[in-house]
């Protein structure tokens, strides 16, 4: 009885930081999101493109710039190293999982170079979380509003964004792309800049990360992009993919969900060391539950086509 | 209209399997005319539409619509002037997208896309009008995703999406051998309705020989890349299955069993 007490009011006295953290993270499961979902195209720079935000913003900080443009500057890196891997896709018709890996390979070298050391502590300077009304800075309070609103406000935009007739294009490259080339659209520029966006969401993360945690590391991305992955698949079992509003409420959903659920784990006596073996075999088994299910029922019937 | 100056394009060149897919094709197709294709597999049918489509780049020789040289375009920039139904009723459409949106996605193909919200009710009480004339009740079902669909449906919708804005050149690619014969009679009747109503110049392949017979205002045969036959005017009135099935250099049973 005295553990349950223990585990539960150390989770509790958690929630508020871990919700903050997982406001954050969102961006990244968005990043993720985009190019999985809504273009098909399995994409891997996030794990570049987090530290990437992360360091150009922990550098600017340092150099006294203000935080809105720190994230702004960052917001662009991670545009382009997306631009970067779907360019690498589309024009040497190399595989979009290896382009993703090339291209975070890279990454971790112009991290190092931008930020000249593998960590620089960027305490004490101001960030956007300064800005939040009615709240103490520093708090977590400041940091689930900042982040929040600039989640919903992402959200809404989005999700009128994809309704609107460049962005059913968009989503049409990624639902067919030969009937959406017959369709008048330009596949490269909407992939480019599909992809891009994406990574520039990821980039915001790490910047938003770095101006929370007070420092930048160019390993903070590790592992992050299975993160975001199980939290996208939590989000989509909850609010499912059906709808352009639901497909974008699921990042959103799935973070804050995951990273509670991680923190219950923790909370309850998990070795953190263990964590990515369960994260990996709980997203493994989210991926196998498709086929595992089809097994034991008889196959889906196809549509015949002639010869 | 349309014309093809003596378009030549060879696969796996200098390799042992080269294989000659258009050897100096040339065509024209004037202004509301229906052209319906024939030839034996391998005959150079889909190579002909791909050339026309951009989706295939030719070695040589030039693609003209309406008197522009569209040779050097891609697929996109084509998409413009062209529509076009494929065989496979999953390749026209995105299935994981609703009717209404395939709809808009084919209503925009010849103009600029902007942030302007897509579905709107005016456009949405069009589609309505455009899906009735099908009979298929797909008008009740805009807001349903395409991959519930039947083939069948699937392919009318294809047809309708291509219609749409009137094209300069509707490319019909077999776009009936995968259904059923109820459907396929459905959808074909919808299009030579289509065709007609709008006069639209346009260019039919088929293995079918009784729809060569009964459609369009010429037969065009291709064989080894090349046009090897063309019948028009009064004599592709009069002419029948079995003339043309004799015009076929390698006869086989199934042409006949799929008349």
């Amino acid at each position: 009885m005295d553990l349950i007490q223990t585990v539960f009011t150390s989770f509790v006295s958690l929630i508020p930081v871990t919700l903050a953290q997982s406001l954050i993270l969102a961006f990244v499961v968005l990043g993720i999101m985009i190019p999985f979902r809504t273009l098909n195209f399995p994409d891997l720079t996030s794990e570049g493109a987090f530290p990437l935000g992360g360091c150009v913003c922990g550098v600017l900080l340092a150099a006294g710039a203000s935080p809105l443009a720190a994230i702004s500057v960052a917001l662009i890196a991670g545009f382009l190293a997306g631009c970067c891997t779907a360019f690498i896709h589309l024009r040497f018709r190399i595989h979009t999982l290896l382009a993703g890996i090339l291209m975070m390979t890279m990454l971790y070298s112009i991290n190092l170079r931008i930020m000249g050391k593998s960590n620089l502590s960027v305490f004490g300077a101001p960030t956007v979380f300064d800005w939040a009304p009615f709240v103490q800075p520093g708090f977590p309070a400041s940091k689930i509003i900042i982040a929040g609103l600039i989640g919903a406000v992402v959200f809404i935009l989005l999700n009128m964004f994809f309704k609107t007739e460049k962005g059913t294009a968009i989503r049409a490259v990624g639902a067919n792309p030969d009937m959406a080339e017959a369709q008048g659209i330009n596949v490269w520029v909407a992939t480019i800049g599909g992809v891009g966006l994406a990574s520039a969401f990821s980039a915001t993360s790490g910047a938003l990360m770095v101006q929370s945690q007070g420092f930048a590391d160019v390993n903070m991305g590790l592992g992050i992009l299975i993160n975001g992955l199980a939290a996208l698949m939590i989000g989509e079992a909850i609010v499912g993919k059906q709808t352009v509003l639901r497909q974008l409420a699921a990042p959103f959903v799935g973070a804050v969900v995951y990273y509670q659920l991680v923190s219950f784990c923790l909370a309850a006596g998990m070795p953190p060391p263990d964590l990515k073996l369960a994260t990996g075999l709980f997203v493994l088994a989210m991926l196998a539950l498709p086929s595992l299910k089809r097994s034991r029922g008889p196959a889906q019937a196809r549509e015949t086509i002639r010869e | 209209m349309l014309e093809i100056r003596s378009a030549r394009k060879v696969f796996y060149k200098g390799q042992a399997d080269e294989k000659v897919a258009l050897d100096g094709l040339s065509l024209k197709l004037a202004t509301g005319e229906f052209g319906v294709v024939i030839g034996s597999n391998g005959a150079g049918k889909s190579s002909m539409l791909n050339a026309i489509s951009g989706a295939l780049v030719l070695d040589s020789g030039q693609i003209i619509i309406n008197g522009d040289d569209v040779t050097d375009m891609p697929v996109h920039k084509r998409a413009v002037r062209l529509a076009r139904v494929f065989q496979d009723p999953m390749k026209g459409t995105a299935a994981s997208m609703t009717v209404a949106e395939n709809m808009l996605l084919a209503d925009l193909r010849s103009k600029k896309r902007t942030l302007r919200q897509g579905l709107n009710a005016a456009r949405l009480a069009t589609y309505k009008e455009r899906l009735e004339l099908l009979g298929l009740g797909l008008e009740n079902r805009l807001d349903t995703r395409v991959e519930l669909l039947s083939g069948g449906q699937r392919q009318s919708l294809s047809l309708i999406m291509a219609v749409g804005g009137s094209p300069d050149l509707l490319l019909l690619d077999e776009h009936t051998a995968a259904l059923d014969p109820r459907t396929a009679d459905i959808v074909m009747k919808a299009t030579v309705r289509a065709v007609e109503a709008l006069k639209l110049t346009t260019l039919m392949v088929t293995h079918n020989m009784q729809h060569a017979v009964d459609f369009g205002h010429s037969v065009i045969m291709l064989d080894a890349g090349k046009l090897r036959l063309e019948i028009t005017g009064e004599e592709k009135a009069k002419v029948t299955v079995v003339d043309l099935i004799g015009h076929f250099s390698v006869k086989t049973d199934r042409m006949l069993l799929a008349s």
